[in-house]
């Protein structure tokens, strides 16, 4: 009960946080308590991404400043075990795991000897699916590691809502203004104008001038960003204000 | 989508029938949700009863699409049956309701991962509907990976109790709180703008139903 109560509490500041170093900071704030004190999560890179575009993947990042300086100038993004593991598992696991059950080369050594100076000797990632399929690695990492199912679970829900906070702020940061609203008669307009009637027809049809279904079907154009009538109808189609 | 309640689907046999083995389909044959298996492959319980709501989704004269919901002014499956997903007194008032058996028909599960327009429009359809109603709040039981995408729709979401495994599946009861900031990410998701709610009933099924 009492456990329950303090989550969520963490979920509901999480989830007023305003900034992404907000949410770290209450992520972080949560798991340090098991020993987990660094935290990374994002889309994963192709392997062919130059290292300038990786940082476009990162949604949350809170790393020792030097170690996310060399994991990026050595592009340890294509050789981290974590990473690899991620991509072929889809499935939550801990670092340790990452570590013997892939194949693990000597660049692989390399990176987790680095990791290990800078206190990050193992950790637990696990995988979110957004919306459209893309999947999110939420890696958090840390000196020792111990967690039950339970807490493990608690983790995994608390940086969910995080992970949800950031991509609001984000797409509330990138909105477009894409909302269009059609009058009931440019929707009639369009819909004889799908059908191949004239302006003429429509304004016999409606009971309206020609004038008038001409205006509307103009203004329905310009809302809809269509250069002419038919970009017009096929874009209220695609909208959904017509079939 | 199509919004009756358990007695207006009665008078539709055909509609009835279509939305009892869908959810067979589904929650037994699928999902493995034994305790509800039925030797008429026709799932129903003791919640569709008259003040049940039945969402439905029709695409090309067949049932595509479904949701049941239910009010928590009288017992719902939170309460009676998944009584371990919460901790203290669940969220219940005539502005809450309980959105149950989400359903997707095979055919219609389109993206590999994502959320398929059908399943779209049912969500976009609870929205409009709760809206309309002063509805807006809805308990979910739902598998972990769904909260990510409802925060991603811009619903307030909060969870209700711990996380539990029911066979092969993960769940957590979660309340949802919309308000018409959501429906327009939902409907700026979809790309598709006009109200989803139909009134009346649809119309006949296809011949293929009918057969």
């Amino acid at each position: 009960m009492r456990h329950f109560e303090d989550t969520l509490a963490y979920i509901d500041r999480l989830q007023r946080a305003e900034t992404t170093d907000a949410i770290c900071r209450e992520l972080l704030g949560v798991t340090s308590a098991f020993g987990l004190t660094a935290l990374m999560a994002g889309t994963v890179p192709q392997p062919n991404t130059p290292a300038g575009r990786q940082k476009d993947h990162v949604m949350l990042c809170d790393w020792p400043v030097e170690w996310l300086q060399r994991y990026v100038a050595r592009n340890y993004v294509v050789h981290d075990p974590v990473v690899g593991h991620m991509k072929s598992l889809q499935a939550p696991f801990q670092w340790r795991e990452a570590a013997t059950t892939t194949h693990v080369d000597r660049d692989a050594i390399q990176v987790m000897g680095d990791a290990g100076e800078f206190k990050l000797r193992d950790g637990l990632a696990f995988p979110l699916v957004t919306l459209d399929g893309t999947v999110v690695m939420v890696s958090l990492g840390g000196e020792a590691v111990e967690l039950s199912n339970a807490e493990f679970n608690m983790i995994s829900l608390v940086s969910t809502y995080a992970i949800g906070r950031a991509m609001q702020l984000q797409s509330l940061q990138s909105r477009t203004i894409d909302h269009v609203e059609l009058t009931p008669r440019e929707i009639e307009c369009l819909q004889w104008a799908a059908v191949g009637k004239s302006e003429w027809e429509m304004s016999q049809i409606l009971g309206i001038s020609e004038h008038t279904s001409e205006k509307h079907l103009l203004s329905a154009k310009n809302k809809l960003g269509a250069v002419n009538r038919v970009q017009a109808v096929a874009e209220a189609i695609r909208r959904g204000f017509i079939s | 989508m199509y919004a009756l309640t358990t007695s207006e689907l009665m008078e539709r046999p055909d509609l009835w029938r279509a939305v009892h083995k869908l959810r067979h389909e589904i929650f037994v044959e699928e999902m493995g949700w034994e305790a509800l298996r039925r030797s008429d492959r026709l799932e129903i319980d003791q919640f569709d009863h008259d003040e049940a709501v039945h969402h439905l989704v029709i695409r090309n004269g067949e049932l595509a699409g479904y949701q049941r919901m239910l009010p928590t002014t009288r017992p719902h499956l939170l309460t009676e049956v998944l009584t371990d997903l919460y901790v203290g007194t669940p969220p219940a008032g005539r502005d809450v309701w309980e959105l149950t058996r989400y359903a997707v028909a095979k055919g219609y599960r389109d993206g590999r991962r994502g959320v398929s327009t059908v399943g779209s429009e049912l969500i976009a359809g609870f929205v409009e509907w709760g809206l309309s109603r002063g509805i807006d709040k809805v308990i979910i039981e739902f598998e972990p990976m769904w909260v990510l995408r409802a925060l991603q729709l811009h619903f307030l979401a909060t969870p209700l109790g711990y996380q539990r495994t029911y066979g092969r599946q993960e769940v957590v009861a979660t309340l949802l709180t919309f308000n018409e900031t959501t429906l327009q990410v939902v409907r700026n998701r979809r790309a598709h703008f006009a109200p989803v709610l139909k009134t009346g009933t649809p119309e006949l099924f296809s011949w293929k139903q009918a057969s």
